[in-house]
């Protein structure tokens, strides 16, 4: 595979940024001052002759700066081809700010990454946005009891569909992504590193499995050793890309706090597991705690929470919720499908008899998306007579896309 | 006193369990001090009947014959009961003294408790009595004005008389002119019931109560408290179809049995309510003094099993075999009685310990085992007579808004209607009064017409686990009930589809 041009300029503007003294300041003073209307035209910015730099009127920090920059363009170009060999070398994916598939969280937010490097199934950032998505984070020597939760909840979150984001750190990390990766694989490892960047090299084998079922993402570019001052801003993505964050235990100065209070930060709900409080790597959370985080004790609350946040989602940001790039074997509704499924429930409202049969089937495992519901509920939100749904939810069942659980119907994401 | 015979016969009869024995009395009034014996295993009821007859003969103008009153009661084998022979003994005995006249060719049945002014009251068993009486060939019958009912039931030729002067009066002048008794119409047909539209927003439940009448199959109603599974029973009896006139007679002498005249001759079918707390000779009757249990007292109608979790485990294996066999059996002095017990069985609990498993967010308290453990009270083999299991949630605020918001519209009439035509699609096919849930041929799927394919589609369902291999019996059954309720000739695969949905249960 190759790049195209502009997943080229997606490169080059890592470069900059990586290489140069040029910094988010300075690209921020750029947007104001409308030299660049996206970061990609930093491409074009770089073909200009150095006299036109004081026709930019930047801060004279900002233009030492680029001018630094424009001394170094053999260097920057020289990185930008790097990590472009690595990265077809790897097969890494470019998925920057301008792509339908970008996070959106990461939108709602300032701050946050223009690109990103993905190895993996990228259409885990669509089901990210569809279907909710939970941090789960926690310290790299956990105790049992952390594990164990972590196993338990990571699991059932997963088989519910929403994707478990986390750090591929040892401990907590690993094993929420193995547990999610036993159900579904809907999870993400965001990387302080380059995405080919194995850190710790002890998960290399989780490594694999990840970019197999699931997705590996970091702001690197690929090559990029992940160094100790990438951390936090990591911990920043992780909170980002989820809507809720569970702190499964965090020491009184561990890295875990940082994401907790990034999620606060951006008006996500932490949900913090209670733990012993004579266990001295429990003191992080129970802080947490005191500081009025969430309990975590009860699946059903993350669940809560997670639902509010798509449906919020869903009715503020509409447009950013539609995406071309549907991707998947799912046949759940993606968020392309949400104008086809707004007609299909037009049409059903007017004469129900033309409704096919399949289209049903789309508007049951639309109402099943958010949460499990019983026959009943089912029937009259879509005013479709019991003897229909019946047929219609055995279908389902047999072909295995939904199933009967504690007398709920609820979609299964295999 | 030519015309005076030694010994003067008449006939009576009294129940026993089911059904009853017609004994012959034989009066003999021979000279001498006056004294008054019953012979032939009688208990002090009809011992003490010498009080009542000496005075109902005075109030009535007659008089107690001079001389030793004998009174042999056959078959004299079997122990007897009841007063009801107080009206056979006096008229016995004027015959035999002479006061009206007696032809020895003539068979006459009488019955009735005599009070002391000569006035006849009925006795309890007399639809039994006259069930039998009829048939028997008797030119004379005579029955207390009280009992028309059960005679009415019963189909019976017959002369009812208010006191025992009217009685002896058919042996004179005024002659014997019966009455022909016939339940023509006037079985009143009950109070108002709970119309289904009460159940709206609960789809499920509403068609499992309409699919239990059509097919008469047992059901399983599992909710929260307040759900309304109580409301779904009375629901289901309003939309069942009233009794048939040999059914009415059936289920009034069960009854009259038990209650006497007092009992209330209604076309509507039993319901029958059963608590945790009751013995299993409350449930299934009790051999000694042959009273029928509620699962008898439900016969063509409805036993509700309310807070079916709360029963001991034994009670419920009890009804095992009465569910299976639809008639309950009891044993006495070598003898099997059989009460036929043909009902819908409705089992209504909690889905769990603390009842809200079934509630919208996380109300329910109890663990995976707690629930676990609770759902095991229920064997096995006694699920297998379940055919319908629907889970019931509690209405919510909008329900009830929709609920009273267009109150105005009964459905039960219309959905009564369409299940009297779909009980006789399936009594046509299968001849005689059988459902989809109780015919028991030995190729199922030729008796029910069913298809290859729907057989195939069944078995597939099955092996993808909606449902266990027992269930593929029920969930046939209960497909050709949809079929018939909704007037098809063919099961369909959505037909199929909809049983499974009702046998999908995590029991």
């Amino acid at each position: 595979m190759d790049y195209k041009d502009g997943e080229m300029r997606d490169f080059y503007y890592t470069a900059v940024l990586m290489n140069t003294q040029v910094d988010y300041r300075v690209i921020r003073e750029l947007f104001e001052r409308g030299d660049i209307e996206t970061h990609r035209d930093l491409y074009g910015l770089a073909k200009m002759p150095s006299s036109k730099i004081k026709e930019l009127l930047l801060s004279p920090q900002s233009e030492r700066k680029v001018r630094d920059w424009m001394e170094s363009k053999g260097k920057v170009e020289a990185a930008c081809g790097e990590y472009m060999q690595l990265g077809r070398q790897y097969g890494i994916k470019v998925v920057s700010s301008l792509n339908r598939i970008y996070p959106v969280n990461f939108r709602l937010q300032t701050g946050m990454p223009k690109v990103l490097y993905c190895r993996g199934r990228t259409e885990l950032l669509n089901q990210c946005s569809n279907q909710g998505s939970v941090a789960v984070v926690g310290s790299r020597n956990a105790s049992g009891y952390a594990l164990y939760a972590t196993e338990r909840f990571s699991s059932e979150f997963s088989s519910k569909g929403i994707t478990i984001v986390s750090g591929m750190a040892l401990g907590v990390d690993r094993k929420a992504h193995e547990a999610a990766l036993q159900g579904s694989g809907n999870t993400i490892a965001i990387l302080a590193g380059g995405p080919d960047n194995v850190y710790p090299p002890e998960n290399a084998e989780l490594y694999k499995q990840i970019v197999s079922k699931g997705l590996v993402i970091s702001e690197m570019p690929p090559g990029q050793q992940p160094l100790r001052q990438y951390f936090p801003s990591r911990n920043r993505l992780i909170a980002g890309l989820s809507d809720c964050t569970l702190v499964m235990e965090a020491g009184a100065y561990s890295g875990t706090l940082h994401t907790a209070s990034f999620a606060a930060v951006q008006g996500k709900e932490v949900f913090v597991l209670p733990n012993n409080i004579y266990f001295a790597n429990a003191e992080g959370g129970l802080k947490l705690l005191e500081d009025g985080c969430c309990v975590l004790y009860s699946s059903d609350n993350v669940i809560d929470s997670v639902s509010q946040a798509i449906v919020r989602r869903r009715l503020e940001y509409p447009d950013l919720m539609e995406s071309e790039e549907s991707g998947g074997k799912r046949t759940v509704p993606e968020a392309s499908n949400r104008e086809k499924l707004d007609i299909i429930r037009l049409k059903a409202d007017k004469n129900p008899d033309d409704v096919s049969d399949e289209e049903w089937e789309a508007l049951i495992e639309d109402e099943l998306t958010v949460k499990s519901l019983d026959i009943d509920s089912l029937c009259n939100s879509l005013c479709l007579p019991f003897y229909r749904i019946t047929d219609l939810l055995i279908r389902l069942q047999m072909s295995g896309r939904v199933v009967l659980e504690n007398g709920k119907y609820a979609l299964t994401f295999r | 006193m030519s015309s005076k015979p030694s010994v003067a016969r008449i006939y009576s009869g009294f129940a026993r369990g089911t059904d009853c024995v017609i004994s012959e009395l034989e009066v003999s009034v021979t000279p001498g001090i006056p004294t008054f014996s019953v012979i032939g295993l009688c208990d002090s009821s009809i011992r003490e009947s010498h009080g009542r007859i000496m005075s109902a003969l005075r109030s009535s103008g007659f008089s107690m014959p001079k001389g030793h009153v004998t009174i042999s009661i056959s078959p004299a084998y079997m122990k007897k009961s009841g007063s009801g022979f107080d009206l056979a003994m006096a008229v016995g005995i004027l015959f035999a003294s002479g006061q009206i006249p007696y032809k020895s060719d003539r068979k006459t049945y009488a019955e009735g408790e005599l009070s002391l002014d000569g006035s006849v009251k009925g006795t309890p068993g007399a639809a039994l009595r006259l069930n039998k009486a009829g048939s028997e060939g008797f030119q004379y019958v005579l029955i207390p004005e009280d009992e028309r009912n059960s005679a009415r039931c019963t189909g019976f030729e017959g002369r009812c008389v208010k006191d025992l002067a009217e009685a002896c009066s058919v042996f004179g002048l005024a002659g014997y002119v019966p009455e022909r008794f016939s339940l023509d119409k006037g079985s009143e047909s009950g109070e108002l019931k709970t119309d289904i539209s009460m159940l709206k927003g609960q789809e499920k439940t509403k068609r499992a109560i309409i699919l239990s009448a059509a097919g008469f199959h047992n059901m399983l109603l599992m909710g929260s408290p307040g759900s309304g599974k109580t409301m779904a029973a009375k629901i289901l009896s309003g939309i069942l179809p009233p009794l048939d006139k040999g059914e009415t007679g059936e289920v009034y002498a069960l009854y009259e049995a038990l209650e006497g005249p007092a009992a209330k001759l209604s076309s509507d079918r039993p319901v029958r309510c059963i608590s945790p707390d009751i013995t299993p000779g409350k449930l299934l009757g009790n051999a000694m003094s042959m009273t029928p249990g509620e699962m008898a007292l439900a016969n063509h109608g409805i036993l509700f099993a309310d807070e079916i979790m709360e029963f001991p485990s034994q009670v419920l294996d009890l009804m095992r075999k009465p569910l299976e066999e639809r008639e309950v059996r009891l044993f006495r002095n070598g003898i099997t009685y059989t009460y036929s017990a043909d009902l819908i069985f409705v089992g209504a609990g909690n889905p769990c310990k603390c009842g809200m498993f079934y509630e919208p967010g996380s109300r329910c308290r109890c663990s995976a085992g707690t629930r676990k453990r609770y759902l095991t009270r229920l064997s096995g083999p006694f699920l297998e007579r379940i055919d319908i299991f629907s889970e019931m949630r509690s209405i919510g605020k909008d329900d009830l808004a929709l609920m009273y918001a267009d109150k105005g519209s009964a459905e039960s009439p219309a959905v009564k209607e369409k299940v009297e035509r779909c009980w006789k699609i399936q009594n046509s096919r299968y001849g005689g009064k059988i459902f989809n849930s109780s015919v028991n041929p030995a190729d199922l799927a030729d008796a029910m017409e069913l298809s290859k394919d729907i057989l195939s589609y069944c078995s597939e369902l099955a092996s993808k686990g909606l449902f266990s291999a027992r269930g593929y019996q029920k969930t046939l059954r209960l497909a050709r009930t949809i079929a018939d309720y909704e007037g098809r000739a063919d099961v369909t695969r959505a037909d199929v589809s909809e049983a499974a949905v009702f046998r999908a249960h995590e029991l």
